[in-house]
């Protein structure tokens, strides 16, 4: 490695002796924005063809050297568009009034660790978000707000539990056993998006022990208010710098930052409301049909009323407690010094009793000039989320509400008490009462969260013609999460047991941390520049998780030290990464033509050779073709190849010893997973093509993109045969293809003066295929499912998301094998985001649509078990049960497909006359009202078609086992500008 | 490493002393390299702790690790053949396959009827791994290598034992010793598995009399009077008899009337002490210790899970005073109150794992592996099929006495087989209920499921467990797969 950071250094030092230009002359000006004609500071002005570079000040001014002779001043800032005016030799003065780019035609892309380019010019597709839209409607995580806003990304939540806990998947499944979620970087710190269940399902008796416990997905944590960007890396080309942990896509954040100019502050109070959107019928009974299936010890529930009916759902799942958020933001500063202070405080009621999400942030941004050359940048956030996720999916003694209710016939009221008080002792045949159960179990979590980065710009070098950047930077990223559980002796669900009374004490520690330096050395000569980076970059990731359980407690006692039978366990995971990176960029004719070549090379400690470089290079070219559509407009082909890698999951190359104990002796036994000591990254390789466009004059502007991805080299487990005495064993082989197409057009149909409509639509579609599975038969992957409840099944030809089970042969009897019954993958998505805006009113919509997909309905089977279903007799309900008693599947698979109407907003900002007159000093007044998920349109009989039982998964399963019900909330705001 | 380093830092400080930047590029890129790539895992042992020259110690932790695995499958057995057996049910009503597979099928291999396979390999592999290791092994002396291998064969027949149990004509793999990587070892058919798990308690017994006279291990609860290679002789013969039962009636093999009377006789089979002795002999030792194995049975008399078959109430035989058979009234006891669940009614619950006059719950309750009892009742078959009629009946009337309170039964040598055989099912019923499955496997080995009770419509006996669907898929068989298709 010492040969390559020589060869960084010769090149470095090659360049470094510049020519200077000897005449120079000074151009001064003023920019405003358009209509309204405030200045505009913190604009960034350059000079085309040569490397000058400044901001304006507050009063919207600048100065700036450039070259003798005739050239162009450009002005570009965030949210608006650019200007560029030509300024003859003999001038010296130049005004700009810039426009309001609605279509975020100007925002920059990503290209390297310390490198962007234009929108214009980028040769991949990035999708881009500002943080505006984020916040719109409140929303309990950024992801939450991000759906339907984007191409190419596929968001789902697991659950409708407050608080997170939702999948994003860019470009479709790419691994089986690899990470399956996004590379998230927060201004340059890689982030942790760790799931870390809470130990639920050790009480609820789940079956997949930890994943049914609806963990939150820590990304949870980011406050979506102190978002200026999301820019999402999605193919390969795009997110190879990030190498083996990019194959996945990568969601670059950069967060709000202070500006040069007066000091903004900003103050917004939120209230609002969760309310359940949807409730399950149940099975109406009359006396004596009770009394025939449930003995006579039922009869007293008839005793007031021939024919009770209560629906569970509504005395377990109510309108949320006032929910509410207040954010408070100081942002200003000097040329020099700029700072960006940040504060929210948050409450999310839960819809169901005694749950709710609580988050609290408190960030400091400070950018400092040092000297003329030195630039540092400092982000820093505290987080603090909690939350109270309740009892739901699946689980095998009834403290899982949905299931509980699927057992209760309807003539059950499980807020009756006896004369004392108590609730009733279950008589309906299952021992639980939910009502108690939310009065009594506690399922909380707590997670405190730092993060903080640090970025240096030192410009080594700057002239006319070229110049060279040293950029250091790094940061840390570390959180403690912990979930305390207590299930207290008197519930009706623990008295049965053995050893009644449960309490979990889990925590898990996660510390990331990474620096890269990078060289940054730029050229510009007349017919073209050179833009040459290199660098180095070391990763550090750690989580450690431990869990203690105790049961047989003390009654009316919830510390793990009060239990008889306590069990403690421990998992340690790191991971370290070295990478050296280099790439050129070249701009050709007039920066018409970008062409882009890259390479990374890493080692990783999670390899099975350590000491081995993987190599993952990228090239792609755009070229931009100007008014072939009419004045002003452009086109650009784009083409780009990359490869990117997923890395081998932490502990796949060892094989362990199980250490199971017994009296008092702790034995050593083979078994269970077989370790692979050569075990290596898989390896995604992309092309992608695309047809970008700006045209109409600029009110119409679209982004078409291709794209074909084989995942090879997969990380595969082969399930070798049981009777080896291994039930798993990892190996790379293989390949997984997935190929699509996602647009983006956005058009501004009306925009006047006092009335803009803004329509923005995306389209997502893409088809994975399993190609070769290295030999291996087809394979149920892990949490695949329930066995023959159906479930997802690896095969050579079909997608990676099919569903198997037993189905209803052409005789109209049940199969005596599984075959094909589903598909959980969606065949296309489209979102669709309108934004009216008719003088101080605006009102925006975002509608989302999922077409195809399948899911699981577990829960209508559970009610079918029960004999409870609200159908009980019907046609459809013999059709099930010709099913259920046949062990097929197919009448529980539904159609996923929805329409959800994701957020609505409308806002009035105040007329100044009514601000002044309302005396706080406030510059600004706005006031609106928002609603999220407020309608849904969907085929699915259950709750909810966003589910997934088995929580985020390399292949997500769309199974519905009693969750969390959805919500649609509402919210009333009210925010102060000073 | 070290000394590379320190070079290299000098070096780059002399050539690179006036540039700050690049001495802190070159710095940290070095600090990076030097940060040891080479993580471990800190979570559990791996399996080079085995394989690289194990010590004494480490031996006998495998050993105990592969006691601990013949303990793992048995809450299953007693369940599912139970259920299958018509034994008992579960009612608890959380999981329908208990009363829906495992009483009307259809079967799925992929689920319930595709277990109680794995974890025997496992124990399997546990056991082969611990062989391989004691030849290689530091520390110990031949006979403590032999007593090693006698106490790992026997536990390795015992699982190809059950294996061979469960699957019935799907047959089992048998030869499967070897690399993960080598192709799935053959079908071979119930009747050679088992020959092949005979062969090895004999091979158990062989290594076990050249064993010397302690074990290098240590034994986990329920070997008491079994402990040393001497007494555990009499534990593989007993376990080697039942077997050999097994073989005469599922495999029709004639010669193993005979074998089997040997092997009984070398155990620790007793009739002195009754009947305090029936319960000698070896147990699944079960204990609620934190993070050990508790009796996966027990249960409070209120749970609805475990009920008895009604007809093992109703089929009760009744003593001289008219109660039922004490069999009954010490191993189960009526529920508080019926429990009906998809038709079926249970009123009874299984209390033999409960503590005795409270009925509470007991974690600690042993598991009888093979007693004194089941081999007193494995001599009475033998002694009836090898031309000891009456000697089979003075056996039967040992139990019959002495654990049931009843009288000598009324039949003689005289007396047709079936009959014999009826009587013998109903005491081996009344002893071994909610041990092994012994109901279900008996009514298998006479050809008698269809006298089990059928007590729904459209319900069925299934005849034996299928092979798992991954062990289908790994051969590239069509799911369920069988020997021979």
């Amino acid at each position: 490695m010492r040969g390559m950071i020589a060869a960084l250094a010769v090149t470095g030092a090659l360049l470094l002796p510049a020519t200077v230009q000897a005449q120079t002359r000074i151009i001064t000006g003023t920019v405003t924005i358009s209509g309204s004609g405030q200045p505009l500071p913190d604009a960034n002005v350059t000079v085309a063809g040569s490397t000058a570079a400044t901001r304006t000040e507050a009063s919207g001014q600048f100065r700036i050297s450039a070259p003798q002779g005739n050239v162009s001043v450009v002005v570009r800032a965030i949210g608006y568009k650019r200007g560029t005016k030509d300024v003859p030799s003999g001038q010296s003065s130049v005004d700009f009034s810039l426009e309001k780019d609605a279509l975020q035609l100007e925002s920059v892309v990503i290209t390297g660790q310390a490198t962007t380019v234009d929108r214009r010019s980028a040769t991949t597709a990035v999708a881009y978000v500002s943080g505006d839209e984020l916040t719109k409607a409140p929303a309990p995580t950024f992801e939450n707000a991000l759906v339907g806003k984007v191409s190419g990304v596929n968001l789902q939540s697991n659950s409708g539990a407050p608080g997170g806990g939702i999948q994003m998947q860019i470009r479709g499944n790419n691994t089986i056993l690899g990470a399956f979620d996004p590379l998230y970087v927060i201004d340059g710190v890689i982030y942790s998006n760790a799931t870390i269940a809470s130990g639920r399902g050790t009480i609820s008796q789940a079956a997949f022990a930890t994943a049914e416990d609806d963990a939150v997905n820590r990304v949870a944590d980011i406050n979506p208010d102190d978002i200026a960007s999301i820019e999402i890396l999605k193919g390969a080309a795009a997110s190879s710098i990030y190498g083996s942990k990019a194959a996945n896509g990568v969601v670059v954040i950069t967060t709000r930052r202070g500006q040069a100019g007066q000091t903004n502050v900003t103050v917004l109070q939120r209230f609002g409301q969760f309310r359940p959107t949807k409730t399950l019928e149940s099975r109406h009974f009359d006396e004596a049909d009770a009394v025939k299936i449930y003995g006579a010890g039922v009869a007293h529930w008839f005793d007031n009323n021939p024919s009770p009916y209560f629906n569970h759902f509504d005395q377990v799942f109510t309108p949320s407690s006032l929910s509410f958020e207040t954010v408070a933001d100081v942002s200003g500063g000097t040329d020099r010094t700029r700072y960006f202070v940040g504060t929210t405080n948050k409450h999310d009621g839960g819809t169901e009793r005694n749950t709710g999400f609580d988050r609290q942030n408190l960030r400091v941004n400070v950018d400092q000039n040092v000297g003329e050359r030195v630039k540092l940048a400092v982000s820093s956030v505290y987080n603090r989320s909690t939350n109270d996720r309740g009892w739901n999916n699946n689980c095998n003694n009834f403290a899982c509400h949905g299931y509980a209710f699927a057992y209760t016939p309807s003539f059950v009221d499980y807020t009756a008490r006896d004369a004392s008080g108590n609730y009733d002792t279950p008589d309906w045949g299952i021992q639980v009462n939910p009502v108690q159960t939310t009065d009594l179990a506690k399922n909380h979590e707590e997670t405190n969260r730092f993060t903080g980065g640090l970025n240096i710009n030192y410009d080594a070098l700057s002239s006319a013609r070229q110049s060279l950047k040293f950029v250091v930077g790094g940061g840390l990223d570390v959180f403690q999460q912990n979930n305390n559980l207590w299930s207290p002796n008197e519930l009706f669900y623990e008295q049965p047991n053995t050893l009644p009374g449960a309490a979990v004490e889990n925590n898990g520690n996660s510390k990331f941390y990474n620096w890269n330096l990078n060289g940054i050395h730029d050229y510009e000569f007349t017919k073209f520049s050179l833009h040459t980076s290199g660098g180095v970059q070391y990763e550090d990731r750690q989580l450690r998780t431990s869990r203690i359980t105790t049961t047989n407690l003390v009654p009316g006692q919830r510390n793990v030290g009060q239990g008889t039978n306590t069990v403690g366990t421990e998992n340690l995971t790191q991971e370290r990464t070295l990478a050296f990176y280099g790439q050129e960029e070249i701009r050709l004719l007039n920066d018409m033509l970008l062409v882009q070549a890259g390479l990374r090379a890493e080692r990783s400690s999670v390899n099975g050779d350590v000491n081995k470089y993987n190599i993952f290079p990228k090239v792609s070219a755009g070229y931009r073709l100007l008014n072939l559509l009419g004045e002003g407009s452009e086109l650009k082909p784009r083409v780009a190849y990359g490869e990117t890698g997923n890395l081998p999951v932490f502990g796949q190359k060892f094989t362990l010893l199980g250490t199971p104990q017994l009296g008092g002796v702790t034995g050593f036994t083979v078994a269970g997973g077989a370790g692979f000591g050569g075990v290596e990254p898989e390896r995604v390789k992309e092309v992608e093509v695309g047809l970008d466009g700006i045209a109409l004059k600029s009110r119409l502007t679209w982004e078409l993109t291709g794209f074909r991805r084989n995942t090879t080299n997969l990380l595969l487990q082969r399930v070798p045969a049981p009777s080896t005495g291994f039930a798993t064993q990892v190996f790379n082989g293989g390949k997984i293809e997935n190929r699509g197409v996602e647009a983006m057009l956005g058009v501004t149909p009306i925009q006047r003066p006092n009335l803009q409509w803004l329509l923005r639509t995306t389209y997502t579609r893409y088809t994975s295929e399993v190609q070769d599975l290295a030999g291996l038969p087809p394979f149920r992957p892990p949490l695949s499912g329930f066995g023959g409840l159906g479930v997802t099944f690896i095969q050579v030809g079909k997608p990676l998301t099919q569903l198997v089970g037993r189905s209803f042969g052409a005789d109209g009897k049940a199969t005596t094998t599984d075959v094909p019954i589903g598909n959980t993958a969606p065949d296309y998505k489209i979102g669709l985001v309108n934004d009216f805006t008719y003088k101080n009113v605006s009102l925006s919509a975002v509608l989302d649509y999922q077409h195809g997909a399948d899911i699981i309905n577990l829960t209508q089977f559970l009610y079918d078990d029960a004999g409870l279903s609200a159908d009980y007799g019907s046609a459809a309900w013999e059709y099930r049960m010709k099913g259920y008693n046949g062990g097929v599947m197919t009448p529980y698979i539904e159609d996923a497909s929805f329409l959800k109407l994701r957020e609505v907003n409308l806002g009035v900002q105040l007329p100044s006359r009514w601000v002044r007159s309302v005396g706080l000093g406030a510059r600004s007044v706005r006031v609106s009202v928002s609603g999220r998920n407020l309608l849904t349109w969907q085929r699915y009989s259950g709750l909810d078609p966003e589910v997934a039982n088995l929580g985020s998964a390399a292949i997500r399963n769309n199974l519905d086992v009693a969750a969390y019900p959805p919500s649609r909330s509402f919210f009333f705001d009210f925010s102060l500008g000073f | 490493m070290t000394m590379t380093t320190t070079h290299s830092i000098r070096t780059a400080r002399t050539r690179t002393g006036r540039r700050p930047i690049a001495r802190a590029v070159i710095g940290a890129v070095l600090l990076a390299a030097c940060n040891n790539f080479d993580v471990q895992n800190l979570n559990a042992p791996t399996a080079e702790t085995l394989t690289s020259s194990p010590s004494k110690e480490v031996l006998a932790r495998a050993a105990v690790g592969a006691q601990t695995q013949t303990f793992t499958s048995i809450g299953g057995i007693i369940q599912q053949w139970g259920i299958y057996g018509r034994e008992g049910w579960n009612l608890l009503g959380n999981d329908p396959r208990e009363t829906g597979e495992e009483i009307r099928g259809p079967q799925d291999p992929g689920g319930r009827a595709g277990g109680i396979w794995a974890g025997e390999y496992g124990a399997i592999r546990s056991l082969n791994t611990y062989e391989a290791a004691l030849a290689n092994a530091s520390g110990l002396t031949p006979q403590e290598v032999k007593a090693g291998l006698g106490f790992a064969e026997t536990l390795e027949a015992w699982h190809f034992h059950l294996l061979a149990i469960r699957s019935g004509p799907t047959g089992i793999p048998i030869d499967v010793d070897h690399d993960i990587s080598a192709p799935p070892a053959a079908l071979v058919s119930m009747a050679d598995a088992m020959a092949a798990a005979s062969a090895l308690y004999d091979q158990g017994l062989a290594d076990l009399q050249a064993g010397g006279a302690t074990f290098p291990f240590s034994f986990v609860g329920g070997y008491t009077g079994f402990t040393t290679p001497a007494t555990f002789v009499k534990f593989n013969r007993a376990l080697a008899a039942k077997l050999l039962v097994h073989r005469a009636t599922f495999a029709a093999c004639a010669a193993c009337w005979a074998q089997a009377a040997t092997a009984i006789a070398a155990s620790f089979i007793t009739t002195t002490g009754l009947p305090d002795a029936l319960s000698t002999g070896v147990y699944f030792g079960f204990t609620s210790a934190a993070g050990e194995s508790a009796n996966p049975i027990t249960e409070a008399l209120t749970s609805n899970r475990y009920f008895l078959h009604p007809s093992l109430v109703t089929g009760a035989q009744l003593r001289a005073n008219g109660q039922p058979d004490l069999r009954l009234s010490t191993k189960g006891a009526p529920a508080p109150a019926p429990r009906t669940l998809n038709e079926l009614t249970g009123t009874y619950k299984p209390v033999m794992y409960n503590l005795p006059v409270s009925l509470a719950p007991n974690l600690d309750a042993d598991i009888p592996w093979i007693t004194n009892e089941e081999l007193i009742l494995l001599r009475a078959e033998v002694r009836w099929n090898t031309a000891d009629k009456a000697g089979a009946i003075s056996d039967l009337n040992l139990v019959r006495v002495n654990a049931g309170g009843l009288a000598p039964t009324t039949l003689t040598a005289a007396s047709a087989d079936s009959a014999f055989i009826t009587e013998l099912l109903y005491n081996r019923l009344y002893s071994l209920m909610w041990t092994q499955g012994t109901r279900w496997i008996d009514a298998r080995r006479y050809g008698r499921l269809a006298t089990l009770p059928i007590d729904r419509t459209g319900d069925v006996v299934h005849a034996n467990m299928l092979i798992p669907s991954a062990e289908c898929d790994a051969r590239g068989l069509a799911v369920p797969c069988k020997i021979g298709g």
